[in-house]
């Protein structure tokens, strides 16, 4: 039995959707609406009492860190490989993953939900913001959702967010120019990884994502986005990022249909 | 042949030290001072331009981040094994190395660095400038002093890893269940500080603990002083910035 609980196949509650559907593994998902923050909700808390997507559950084994989560998908299911063979491509693989973790999807996220979620907040009676932010288990996740509800995100760390993502996009297109894939020969976790979180970019900055000014991104993007998987994963969304993605296909030229 | 750049028997260079040891490999040690910052000196800006160890050299190629170290070297010279059979064990495995690298160590560094109270010295702020910007400003705030929240913050931070550390060893003797591996190589060396800087062990970790420094490798490895009780804190990553 194998159990997701997660949002939308974006960022890290995408990644196990994308994972499961690249190895064509079966999976129940239960769709938890961050939107209205129900990964709060005392029925999610009681399967990961920190409050964070995903969980994945299999056969009664609790998994809530996405990225070793990914490693255990692939790790433990059949289907097409998604680890290099060599150690060091393995390393290589993990490096590009921890960049997008610890820098770049952040950045991002800061972003995106300033700039999609923060006027939601506006004019909240501010005593029911403090009710919802008490139901926050981590302090870390509280301090950036109190930052959202009180637009209260200093200008200097938007600037510094854009600063990384845009530096992200330099880097992934010097990696691309070494292999055709982020980490090696063969699309693996870390297209995955990257994918999950910049599977946009070509609407969300187009100033510095073209086919001109990045050739092998675009490159990238197409391939990726041309992947049964991939858009299987993609197509289980809900909200926005279903459509979000349907019109970044349709840019990159990229025909839709190998959605089952 | 290996060579390793390392600050000594502490910190993640110590798992680095240990997991060697532990499969018998023999290395080039290209020890590095880190109580005068040569970390950040021109010389070894070269081999690693962020101004971090533990490196590793093999073929040609430098290996940075322990955690990630710790598994190229499972994954390279399988003998003896030091992570799980199971896909599960190696699920834990993989959670603990990401907890240590982004939870317990930077708090640990923030934690660390307040109680010394020493400011940098000249030659250390002039390192500084020469790292790249996110590494520059985490040793800038370090510099400049933590505000007394962010100390009290790391502190909860590493009460609330030991808590996990005391609850995991509930379900087997070591943090990923059944056998001594990769997640008790890359935990130890930071925990083992933790009853210096004042915290309270429980029985269970403490005799965990005891158990890692008791392996003939683990000696090996650490050398004639062991761990030392007073090493200068290395700073970074920087805690999450948004969430």
């Amino acid at each position: 039995m194998l159990d997701v609980y997660t949002w939308e196949p974006n960022a890290n509650s995408g990644k196990p959707l994308l994972c499961l559907k690249e190895k064509q593994v079966s999976f129940n998902y239960h769709y938890i609406d961050m939107g209205v923050r129900e990964h709060f909700s005392p029925e999610y808390l009681a399967i990961n009492p920190d409050g964070t997507i995903p969980a994945v559950v299999h056969d009664g084994f609790v998994m809530t860190e996405s990225t070793p989560i990914m490693e255990y998908i692939d790790d433990r299911f059949d289907g097409p490989r998604l680890r290099p063979e060599d150690p060091y491509w393995r390393w290589r693989m993990r490096q590009v993953m921890r960049y997008m973790d610890n820098i770049v999807a952040p950045s991002l996220a800061m972003l995106a939900s300033n700039r999609l979620a923060a006027p939601r907040f506006r004019g909240a009676d501010p005593e029911e913001l403090k009710r919802e932010l008490d139901k926050i288990p981590l302090p870390e996740r509280r301090a950036a959702w109190e930052k959202l509800m009180f637009d209260k995100t200093d200008a200097v760390d938007l600037e510094e967010s854009a600063r990384r993502v845009a530096q992200a996009i330099g880097r992934f297109e010097a990696l691309l120019t070494e292999t055709p894939w982020l980490a090696g020969h063969d699309y693996s976790l870390a297209d995955i990884n990257v994918m999950a979180t910049f599977h946009s970019l070509p609407a969300s900055a187009p100033d510095q994502v073209s086919e001109a000014a990045t050739p092998r991104l675009w490159d990238w993007l197409r391939r990726c986005h041309a992947r049964p998987g991939l858009q299987q994963a993609f197509a289980l969304g809900k909200g926005l990022i279903g459509a979000r993605v349907a019109e970044t296909r349709a840019t990159l030229g990229v025909a839709e249909g190998a959605a089952a | 042949m290996i060579e390793l750049f390392h600050g000594g028997p502490a910190g993640h260079s110590a798992s680095v030290l240990i997991a060697l040891a532990e499969k018998g490999l023999a290395f080039e040690s290209r020890p590095l001072d880190l109580a005068t910052f040569e970390q950040h000196g021109e010389a070894f800006l070269a081999v690693n331009a962020a101004g971090q160890v533990p490196v590793l050299r093999e073929e040609h190629r430098s290996l940075t981040e322990s955690f990630f170290i710790l598994l190229y070297l499972d994954e390279r010279y399988p003998d003896p094994p030091l992570d799980g059979v199971d896909a599960r064990v190696r699920y834990l495995t993989q959670k603990w190395g990401k907890y240590v690298e982004t939870h317990i160590a930077p708090n640990l560094a923030i934690y660390a660095w307040a109680k010394r109270g020493a400011a940098p010295g000249k030659d250390a702020l002039a390192g500084f400038a020469r790292l790249p910007l996110e590494r520059r400003a985490l040793w800038r705030r370090a510099a400049e002093g933590f505000a007394e929240a962010e100390v009290e913050a790391a502190r909860a931070a590493l009460v609330k890893a030991i808590g996990r550390i005391a609850e995991s060893l509930a379900d087997g003797p070591w943090l990923a269940r059944d056998r001594y591996g990769i997640a008790d190589i890359a935990v130890f060396p930071h925990v083992a500080r933790l009853s210096g800087l004042g915290f309270d062990l429980p029985a269970s970790v403490v005799d965990w603990l005891g158990r890692i420094a008791a392996r003939r490798q683990v000696c090996e490895a650490l050398g004639d002083t062991g761990l030392p009780a007073d090493i200068t804190p290395t700073m970074g990553p920087e805690r999450g910035r948004w969430g």
